[in-house]
């Protein structure tokens, strides 16, 4: 079997054949073609050199191209996942500042509400004082005048007083009664 | 019965004839191109098509690139798990490694009928025993480069009895140069073993198949295993596309742990 030209279902050139024919016979009958070392060292050195070719080339050019996407890739997505971080403290220290404002702002109305109200509470007692004030003044000016007037009128009434009993005495006495003596009687009475 | 050698398959043929050069010591070397050569160099520029493609750094990437960037992520793992920090010097080789095996083992699958029968170089036993001496040479070398002469603390196990240390240091050694051998024959032995299979229930097929129709008759019953083998041949050849990945897979591991012995010698040990 292994003496004869096998098929070649490569349709590879006659010396092809007459290669295999060789190897094979060298490995014996059933034997293993791997097995024979005519062709050891072609593959060997073929090997170490594609090897060798590939090698630099994935490590020179092609690895750190697909290395350099991923990472790129790597790099924009915690890029992009820190940015939307920090844009979100960002947002939330807006917020705060925010809010902040707005209590701010809360606590200025609040405490302008409490002002107007403190001025104008405190500016109706001071008008009212004054109109108290006024109307005291006024009360008092009443009260000197009523008074007075009535002062006025007592002094009147002794008076009337006075002329009636000296009117009285000359008609029943038929004589003046001094003034004098009207006077000591007036006050003797109390008037 | 020449049609059904399954051993044919592995027979190298010279394609570009060169003229045989000198080498002291081996004397005259054929270096003529081989279909074996020629599967090689196949592979290579494949490798290198297929990540020129998937190297266009787009952030979302398509196929071809998604496809590259999971083998670079495989790769990669392996060698920063297994190695650490210091993997990524190695990871350029390991991967060379890794995918130049892997797409040696696939693309021998391949079979255009008529056309082209890809040739398998990873069945055979020169080149898988060159992969592996290439490995372990570099291991050496890193070694006596990381550790001088401390390289040969890797064959002493420390917190070992003095009394038991020979004993252990000459089962380290030995298993220290045993490692090319099993590299070299576990790639060599599943990619042979798995092509003879396919070629004996690949030529069960035809033989039966043609005796069945060619005579007629009872022979008719021949071609209830011709079918049954055919069904064996697509279920071999699903399992011969996962033993090529995995074997290229292994290879590239065992390469990391024998790097990781050197480079990390006497932190893990």
């Amino acid at each position: 079997m292994a003496d004869q030209p096998l098929p070649n279902p490569d349709g590879a050139a006659p010396q092809g054949a007459n290669a295999t024919t060789e190897a094979a016979g060298q490995g014996g009958s059933g034997g293993l073609p791997q097995f024979d070392p005519t062709w050891w060292p072609g593959q060997i050195v073929w090997l170490l050199i594609i090897f060798a070719v590939l090698y630099a080339v994935l490590w020179k050019v092609l690895l750190p191209k697909v290395g350099g996407a991923i990472d790129a890739r790597e790099g924009r997505i915690s890029g992009d996942i820190a940015d939307a971080r920090r844009l979100k403290q960002e947002a939330e220290s807006q917020a705060a500042t925010a809010a902040a404002e707005m209590a701010g702002a809360r606590a200025k109305a609040q405490k302008l509400g409490s002002d107007a109200k403190a001025k104008s509470a405190a500016q109706a007692a001071e008008r009212q004082k004054v109109e108290e004030a006024k109307l005291n003044e006024r009360l008092a000016l009443a009260e000197a005048d009523i008074r007075a007037a009535r002062d006025q009128a007592m002094t009147n009434v002794r008076g009337i007083a006075v002329e009636t009993a000296k009117a009285i005495v000359e008609k029943l006495t038929g004589t003046a009664a001094s003034s004098v003596d009207l006077e000591a009687a007036m006050s003797a009475r109390g008037a | 019965m020449a049609a059904i050698d399954p051993l044919h398959q592995f027979a190298i043929e010279k394609v570009v004839d060169l003229p045989p050069v000198s080498v002291p010591g081996l004397g005259l070397v054929d270096l003529s191109i081989t279909n074996s050569v020629v599967a090689m160099a196949i592979a290579a520029v494949a490798i290198c098509v297929f990540f020129a493609i998937a190297a266009k750094g787009q952030v979302v990437p398509g196929r071809t690139q998604a496809v590259g960037e999971a083998l670079y992520g495989l790769v990669d793992g392996l060698t920063s798990s297994m190695i650490g920090h210091e993997g990524k010097k190695y990871f350029p080789f390991v991967f060379t490694l890794f995918i130049f095996i892997m797409t040696m083992n696939l693309f021998g699958l391949l079979n255009l009928f008529g056309v082209a029968h890809m040739f398998t170089p990873t069945s055979q036993v020169a080149v898988t025993a060159a992969l592996a001496l290439m490995t372990i040479g570099l291991v050496i070398v890193v070694g006596f480069v990381k550790n001088g002469l401390g390289f040969f603390k890797l064959f002493v196990p420390s917190g070992v009895p003095v009394a038991i240390l020979p004993f252990l240091v000459l089962i380290e050694v030995i298993s220290f140069l045993v490692r090319p051998l099993t590299l070299t024959l576990r790639l060599f032995g599943n990619m042979l073993g798995g092509h003879v299979v396919l070629a004996i229930f690949g030529s069960f097929v035809a033989a039966l198949g043609a005796y069945a129709l060619s005579t007629g008759g009872a022979a008719y019953a021949a071609l209830i295993p011709s079918i049954l083998s055919f069904g064996s041949v697509v279920a071999l050849t699903a399992l011969e596309f996962i033993v090529g990945f995995l074997q290229a897979f292994v290879f590239a591991a065992l390469a990391c742990v024998y790097l990781n012995d050197v480079v990390n010698l006497g932190h893990g040990h």
